[in-house]
Parts: structure tokens; sequence; C-alpha cells
């Protein structure tokens, strides 16, 4: 009987050991990449809302606290999104007559509520809840990004489980006191990681065990 | 030696049909699986602000009925609720006068209590600093002046606090602008909690005194401010005294 396999063969079986571990490796290293992509998380998309509303020129330029408008962040699950009387609190004399006010002034007229497009849509299996962390020393920036900075809101993280547990495993990198939660130019730098621990302490952070619990955010 | 093989091909045939089958198992049960997936993400209950078919007016959160009282939110202490006296007249009328930019002023407040119904303590101080810092500074100004960011930028400006019409109003008065609104104000009920909202008046007070120290830093000067204020609510409040003095000693601190 002739050989079926010629010498050669030995070399490509060898080959095709390592090839098959680098492309495999390849291939788990691009589908990691495609799912933290913005491509898949929204990550970074600017949204079109029904109305231009810059929190940019509200929050950068006139200084208003987010808790203005977001009044539940500090007792609720929900930061809480403002009724539009809240809006008409200054532009009932602020640009009153603005075509883009528009879409306010009906809601407002007409009592129907405003139809904002969602930046920031966590999975419903998810759990999440603004006072708690904004109690234990979580800022705004720390997960919206500098949104002092954004005329339209993008969502500054992917949201995704594993940046979750990057904090929930480690919480004292990115902890700062309570009177700077609401600061948009605090830097995690601004405190040493010593004082963070500290903090921490103080802030009776429960342990990772409890943290990274599965139960902890799939309730 | 036919008759096997041909068992055999046959044999071939069946497992094949069992792959195709099991093969066809599997896609279903994923096609199934990708779209659990999609139904786990967006779940048909409702999240706060989400939008529903079910309702005509669209919302998912549905107004409370008219009247609905919860647990906790009977509001019984009038007073406190409200800044008004218990006997408050609702039909006495009001003296007004305007500014010279437009606004119309309160000059009389026969129903404003002039005591905070609550212990003003330093943790009630800080809170109010706080909450005024995120709701009043916005026109008021950091101390109360009317020259806010959005008065900067061209609401009209609403009537300082340092001066003795408002030094001397009781602080009912401000509680119920607060509540209700007022002039080109609106109310403020709905941000800003009743406990808070008091916070906010002992602060006031704390600004009308950061800005006149003469008036409130003396003993003989608080104790003149306290009889203004008394002079504009005598007629109708039996315990005015007593209840300014904690008014103004809450703002002192």
């Amino acid at each position: 009987m002739a050989q079926l396999f010629h010498r050669g063969a030995n070399h490509v079986a060898k080959a095709s050991m390592v090839a098959v571990v680098v492309l495999g490796g390849l291939v788990f290293f691009a589908y990691t990449q495609i799912a933290r992509s913005s491509y898949l998380t929204n990550r970074y998309l600017e949204r079109p809302q029904p109305v231009q509303f810059s929190h940019k020129h509200h929050v950068g330029d006139d200084g208003i606290d987010c808790r203005y408008c977001h009044t539940s962040v500090e007792t609720a699950a929900s930061a809480g999104m403002p009724p539009t009387q809240t809006c008409m609190n200054c532009h009932n004399q602020l640009w009153a007559d603005s075509p883009y006010l528009e879409p306010v002034q009906s809601s407002f007229r007409e009592n129907t509520p405003i139809l904002w497009e969602r930046v920031h849509d966590l999975p419903e299996f998810a759990y999440f809840n603004h006072s708690i962390h904004v109690a234990k020393g979580v800022g705004c920036s720390t997960c919206h990004g500098q949104i002092d900075n954004m005329p339209a809101v993008y969502q500054e993280n992917t949201l995704q489980m594993e940046w979750c547990l990057s904090c929930h495993r480690n919480p004292e990198a990115f902890i700062r006191p309570r009177s700077e939660i609401y600061n948009m130019d605090w830097k995690d730098g601004n405190l040493t990681a010593e004082q963070r621990t500290e903090l921490g302490k103080e802030y009776k952070l429960r342990s990772r065990e409890l943290l990274t619990s599965c139960s902890t955010c799939h309730r | 030696m036919n008759n096997p093989g041909q068992v055999e091909s046959k044999k071939e045939k069946g497992k094949g049909m069992k792959k195709s089958l099991v093969v066809a198992l599997l896609l279903f049960t994923f096609a199934f699986a990708s779209a659990c997936r999609y139904d786990m993400q967006d779940q048909p209950r409702l999240k706060p602000y989400k939008q529903s078919d079910f309702f005509a007016d669209g919302k998912g959160m549905r107004d409370l009925p008219e009247g609905t009282v919860a647990r906790g939110q009977l509001r019984e202490d009038k007073v406190f609720y409200t800044g008004k006296r218990p006997d408050a007249d609702p039909n006495v009328q009001i003296e007004t006068t305007t500014d010279p930019s437009g606004n119309t002023l309160v000059s009389s407040f026969p129903n404003d209590i002039d005591y905070i119904p609550m212990p003003v303590t330093k943790e009630v101080l800080d809170r109010g600093e706080q909450r005024y810092k995120i709701f009043c500074i916005v026109c008021h100004g950091p101390v109360g002046n009317g020259d806010g960011m959005v008065v900067r930028r061209g609401y009209p400006q609403p009537p300082t606090y340092h001066d003795d019409r408002l030094r001397n109003a009781p602080v009912g008065h401000f509680f119920d602008v607060m509540t209700n609104g007022w002039g080109r104000m609106n109310s403020y009920a709905s941000q800003i909690p009743p406990a808070d909202r008091w916070a906010i008046v002992a602060y006031i007070r704390a600004l009308q005194a950061s800005q006149n120290p003469q008036g409130f830093g003396s003993e003989d000067g608080a104790r003149q401010t306290a009889s203004n204020a008394n002079t504009n609510s005598e007629a109708q409040n039996t315990n005015g005294p007593a209840a300014n003095t904690a008014g103004n000693g809450g703002a002192n601190q």
C-alpha cells in the first residue's frame, strides 16, 4: 500500500497545531475587541433628542448643580428626570419665545411629557441604584464622564459587566469625598491611594465578596 | 455479503437523519436562546420613565389619583407644611408694592409664622446651605442679592434678601414662597421636600445676619430686629416673642 501522507505532512501537522492556537487566539482577541467596541456598546454615541438640550451650557456655563434637575439622585434608584415645570422655572422668562424651546413650551402647555431618548440603557437584568453610589462616594463624573463638556450627552463608558466589576472589585480606587460628588472636574489623583483607603473605611464599604456577589446586581 | 452491506447503509442513512435532526434542534434552540437574550435586556416590566402602550397618555409611571395619601404623608402638622399660622385667614388682604424691576413685593405678612417649626441645629444650617446652593443660588446669588447666574443671563432680578422688608419678614413667608411660588418664581415644592425648605429658610436668616452684622451681631441689635419682626405680626401671634427668639437664634448659629 502506498503512503497516504508524504514526508512534509509531519511539518504541516506540527505547524497546524501552532496555527490553531495562534488563529484561535486572534479570533478570540478580535471577539473581545468587537464586543467592547462602541459599535456594540453604543459608547460615545450622541443620540438625537427632541430638544437640543445642552448639559455643557446648563452645567458648564451656568453652573447649575446636577441635583437642581435630577432631584432624586440622593434618595432613589433613578436619578430623576425633571418635569417640564423645572425647565419653566427659568424658561418662562429666558428664551421663552425661541423656536428651539417649542417642544418644551408645548409639553408644558398640553401637559404631555417630552419623549427623551434614553442614553444610558442598562440591561434590565441588572439592578442599579444611584443613591447608594452617591452615598458611598462615587461621583457623577466617575461613570458619566465630564457632563459639563457634553453639548449632547453620550455614554462615556461601556456599561458592560467587566466595567462595573472593575470598580466593585476595587472601589477605593474611584471614591471621593462626599462634598465633591457633583464636582465635574474631580480627578482620582486629587487624593492619594492611602487617603482613598481611609475614605473607604469611613464609608464602611462592603467586602469584596459582597460587592462582587452575583445577587448584588442581579436580584 | 450484500445483505449486511444494505443493512449498514440503511443504518448510516438513519444516522444521517438523526444528525440533521440534532442540528435542526440545536438551531431551533439557539434561535430561541438569542431571542431570550433580548427579552431579558428589555423586559416587559416598566422601569422609571419608560413609555407604555397600555395607558392612553403613554406614560409608564402613573400619576397618583387626586387626594392620595401615602403612608406617613398625611401632613397633619399644617404649620410645618404650610408655614402659616393655625388660625390663618385665607381671605385676608395682603399688602403689596411694586419695585422698579417689576417685582410684586409683599409688605404685610398676616398669616405667616415667625418661628421655624423644627430645631435649628448646625446640621440643619449646613443642609440649608447645601440646598440653597443647589436650588436658590441660580437666581438669588451666593449671598442673596439677586445676582445669580440665571439673572446675569437675563432673568428679571429678584428682590434682595438684605433690606428691612425681608429682614423683618416672618420665616413662614420664605417657606410659603418656596412652597407656592411668588411673582415670577415657580413653586419649588416638587424639587425641595418640606424639611429642606425650612433648612433653607434657616440659611437665608444666616445670610441676612452675615450681610447685616450690626443688626444681628450685638444682643441689642438682635433684640431690635426681633422686636421689629414682632410689631409686624404681634396682633395675630400670641406666642410671638418666644417663638421669634427661636427663629433668630437658629439663624445666628
